[in-house]
């Protein structure tokens, strides 16, 4: 798969600036996806007041993290549960290859989790010579398109219907038409045989619930209950974050995620699974593997402006709200989590080598922190990685930019100097051109404020 | 469950947990009620439970009683009968009672299947079983795997009918989920439903009936 | 009531007239004002970019200058200057010589509409302007300070200017200090959905609170050879016929 990467961000985006299609597709969907957000929002009075529950909880989970994995641990596996832990993308990996391989599995289905697509899953799993399936339609389509996700909910809305269409003819062979109902169809079609044929289903987990060991998934198409529920064998991978503390905190989250993701009020099913089935002739799996994955989600611990990164619950609103996502979408950050949040986790999962321009990517605007459904200050861990990356990858040229600026701040005299020597340079230097390749730029006045007042 | 990598990752989170304790001590907490307002009750949760689900493109059938409820499931079946959804092989659960419902109606049909496994189940047109409780501030039902051999007969078919008892139908989710506890050990997988299944992902345009049911019809017995 | 000026350094060095303007509103609404020559810059260039030693250093200085006045309020006519003020106390939340002093001086500075109208409850300047005009929340008065209704009541009370809401008002302009000219290609981009509205809106002039939201959208108005103008609300509450 080409995915692009983060390193090139600049000419991702601009790239994707050049594509009047896909800014058509980001413009359509990130407005609907907002005024959807927002009317649901408006429709429940103690909105404000759930966000602040919400954080609330994760709060409490994340400065306990070990004792509320422990519990979740110990609960999950009283009910037959098997509990894996991943310490990397790696280690999930090498963990899942070897069930399937134990299971002599074929065929995997598997359902929408940002999780695998953060270890590459499917690549590990195809290498070992597995099939596997992506089930849910948006996934579906980038897999047989060979893209990342470019929406942590709507994977495959840059592209448009005829863009399916004709992928579905080159890949499946289906008549082109430019109804999706009928693409659905054929989605439909063409996976039912996969689920009755799968070994392992594969799926994400949006909550898992300390007090009970339970695991809650939420969908809208029904392939997350076709992959938890017909084959024998069902692999649940979480990140180590997804915890919360009780049954009941429920009611909360499941008020904030489907209102902040879709504007719904419930996304069609929510599966509550609790460990593996009492009777050998119940339906369902016989075996439940969880596979915790940290992968450099307890390093963010290390200080509550990080932390805070570690209760998002993946609605992608912010996504759909950033000036900046709108209009270059999220394949050009290199990152299956892209947008605000990713711009955010992305540096600390991967390390910010290469992803060191992301946290930049921003006007700060915070629109995102407005509509986080756990209030994440995503402005404030934006300006806490900024930081980080100008002390231990900054580019000298700019250090000293800023040393010299500082300088001038302090002093009067300089600043008063500075300004005079702006004001000649300004006629011999050209400007710069980043600045004046799309717009005119305001003469330096002749004489600033400082001497006006004197003057007056 | 692999020991070392157990240790490597709980202890991680601890150490990096405490180094952040001296910066936590500077930060302002979130502001947060502890417990939300109550809202207000509404009256007929029937009438809202009716009201939410329609609003997702459910149908909602009142009867009293089963010969209304028998009379229903003939009504329901003999006009998808007509369409190309055939409604010719019908899948029950193994509650009694929907068994007997159908026994009632004298609807003609190719085959009735109790419960059918998973390979047999992709042969079924309509799928009908009871919920164990519904909730009206959503129009969702509650299916409790447990009480119900449904799992699939809910899910597979393109067509599923629930019969459900106006005195299961609680107003909030909030309710519902205490009641999933209730000083019990939760079942191993409950299903909770609001709709047919849907999906946006092509344009954000709405589908209804992807690979869940693409009609979901709830009789509630009053 | 006495009041000292924080003019900021991007309307020292690049739009004076909003400075001028800032004076004549407070002196017209009986404040007497005072304008410490040595004040420079909020730091926020350095802390928006990731510099928090000279962000500090510059901020330090701020405080430093502006607790020594005796004035009852100091005013600035930036929502993004005022809001660097006031995440002074969290540039300093771990220095405890500086916290108590920066929270002192942070909760003394006020952006200009919101000192009009929280502070002095005052509604109407006695300003004139004639024309179509739309305001522009810039994004750090809005979400930082919470200044959304101060700049209308104030707008809607100036004689003769017809008040229009602009379409997506809270939509970020694209500036965002150095993104602008880190990353132009996006700023623009993003620019040109603010333009676009204005256009739409058919207005005379486009208000706003900010000097570098102004100089972002006029410098795109003007590069595409609008006549649609640029003005500070200061500008518009000094004006009279």
């Amino acid at each position: 798969m080409n995915h692009l990467s983060s390193e090139t961000f600049r000419e991702n985006a601009n790239a994707a600036l050049a594509d009047a299609q896909l800014r058509g597709a980001l413009k359509s969907a990130t407005s609907l996806f907002g005024d959807r957000r927002r009317s649901a929002a408006a429709s429940l009075p103690n909105w404000e007041d759930l966000r602040s529950q919400a954080r609330a909880i994760k709060d409490e989970v994340l400065s306990h993290l070990d004792k509320y994995l422990e519990d979740f641990v110990r609960a999950a596996e009283s009910r037959g549960a098997k509990i894996h832990w991943a310490r990397d993308a790696a280690e999930a990996n090498t963990i899942i290859c070897r069930l399937a391989a134990e299971h002599k599995a074929r065929i995997i289905v598997k359902s929408k989790s940002m999780t695998t697509e953060e270890t590459h899953l499917n690549t590990a799993l195809e290498a070992a010579g597995m099939q596997v399936v992506e089930t849910d339609l948006g996934e579906y389509i980038i897999q047989l398109a060979d893209e990342p996700p470019s929406h942590i909910i709507a994977p495959a809305i840059h592209k448009t219907r005829g863009q399916v269409s004709e992928l579905f003819t080159s890949e499946l062979g289906a008549p082109p038409t430019d109804d999706i109902a009928q693409l659905t169809g054929t989605a439909r079609a063409t996976l039912r045989d996969r689920f009755a044929a799968a070994d392992i289903g594969i799926s994400g987990v949006n909550f898992a619930i300390a007090e009970t060991g339970t695991i809650v998934i939420i969908e809208n198409e029904g392939n997350i209950r076709l992959t938890t529920s017909l084959p024998r064998v069902h692999i649940a991978v979480m990140g180590i974050e997804k915890v919360i503390p009780r049954f009941a905190d429920l009611e909360v989250f499941l008020k904030l995620l489907p209102r902040s993701a879709t504007g719904q009020k419930l996304s069609t099913y929510q599966s509550f699974i609790t460990g593996t089935k009492r009777q050998a002739t119940d339906e369902g799996p016989e075996e439940l593997h969880i596979v915790l994955l940290d992968n450099g989600r307890s390093r963010m611990l290390a200080h509550p402006v990080t932390r805070q990164s570690l209760a998002c619950i993946r609605c992608g609103a912010c996504l759909n709200v950033c000036p900046v996502y709108q209009q270059v979408g999220g394949h050009a950050y290199g990152s299956v989590y892209p947008g605000p949040i990713g711009a955010v986790i992305t540096p600390q999962l991967m390390g910010i080598e290469k992803t060191s321009q992301l946290p930049y990517a921003s006007s700060l605007c915070g629109a995102c922190r407005e509509v986080c459904p756990v209030k994440i200050d995503i402005p404030r861990l934006l300006l806490h990685l900024r930081g980080e990356i100008s002390e231990r990858k900054g580019s000298a040229g700019e250090r000293l930019v800023f040393k010299l600026w500082a300088r001038v701040m302090m002093s009067p005299a300089l600043y008063k100097m500075s300004a005079v020597t702006g004001r000649l340079l300004q006629r011999v230097v050209p400007v710069s051109k980043a600045w004046t390749s799309g717009r005119d730029l305001r003469p330096i006045e002749s004489r600033s404020f400082h001497e006006l007042w004197s003057d007056e | 469950m692999n020991n070392e990598a157990r240790q490597e990752i709980l202890s991680s989170i601890a150490t990096h947990l405490a180094a952040s304790a001296p910066f936590d001590a500077r930060e302002t907490p979130v502001d947060h009620p502890v417990t939300l307002p109550a809202q207000p009750r509404a009256s007929n949760l029937v009438d809202l439970f009716k009201q939410n689900l329609e609003a997702v493109d459910g149908h909602c059938i009142i009867a009293h009683g089963k010969a209304e409820i028998a009379n229903a499931l003939t009504q329901i079946i003999s006009a998808l009968q007509k369409t190309k959804l055939r409604a010719q092989r019908i899948a029950i659960s193994d509650a009694p009672e929907v068994e007997r419902l159908m026994h009632m109606t004298d609807l003609e049909i190719e085959e009735l299947g109790i419960a059918p496994n998973s390979s047999e189940i992709f042969n079924f047109d309509v799928g009908i079983t009871t919920a164990q409780a519904a909730i009206a501030e959503t129009g969702t039902l509650v299916l409790d795997s447990a009480r119900e051999r449904h799992r699939l007969v809910s899910l597979v078919p393109p067509v599923h009918i629930a019969i459900v008892d106006a005195s299961t139908i609680y107003e909030t989710l909030g309710e519902t989920l205490a009641m999933l506890q209730n000083g019990k050990e939760l079942s191993p997988a409950v299903t909770i439903i609001t709709g047919p299944s849907r999906t946006g992902d092509i344009e954000l345009i709405l589908t209804i009936g992807v690979h869940g049911p693409q009609e979901l019809y709830v009789i509630i017995n009053q | 009531m006495k009041v000292s000026l924080f003019v900021t350094c991007l309307v020292d060095q690049l739009w004076t007239g909003i400075g001028v303007s800032s004076v004549e509103v407070l002196r017209r609404v009986g404040c007497e004002v005072e304008f410490d020559q040595r004040q420079t810059c909020c730091a926020q260039p350095a802390y928006n970019t990731g510099y928090l030693k000279e962000a500090r250093q510059v901020a330090q200085r701020f405080i430093s200058i502006f607790e020594e006045s005796n004035a009852d309020a100091i005013v600035s006519p930036s929502g993004s200057c005022t809001a660097m003020v006031h995440h002074y106390p969290q540039l300093f939340a771990s220095d405890d010589e500086w916290l108590p002093r920066a929270r002192a001086v942070a909760a003394k500075t006020h952006e200009l509409s919101s000192f009009l109208i929280r502070v002095l409850k005052i509604e109407d300047v006695g300003a004139s302007w004639k024309g179509r005009l739309t305001w522009h929340d810039a994004c750090h008065g809005l979400r930082d300070l919470n200044i959304k209704s101060e700049p209308r009541t104030l707008i809607r009370n100036v004689k003769g200017a017809e008040f229009v809401e602009l379409e997506h008002a809270d939509a970020c302009c694209g500036f965002g200090g150095t993104f602008s000219v880190k990353y132009p290609e996006i700023s623009v981009a993003i620019l040109d959905q603010k333009i676009d509205a204005i256009e739409r809106a058919g207005v005379d002039a486009v208000v706003s609170g900010d000097a570098s939201c102004l100089m972002q959208i006029g410098g795109r108005l003007s590069r595409k050879g609008s006549k649609v103008r640029t003005m500070h609300l200061a500008e518009l509450l000094s004006h009279r016929q």
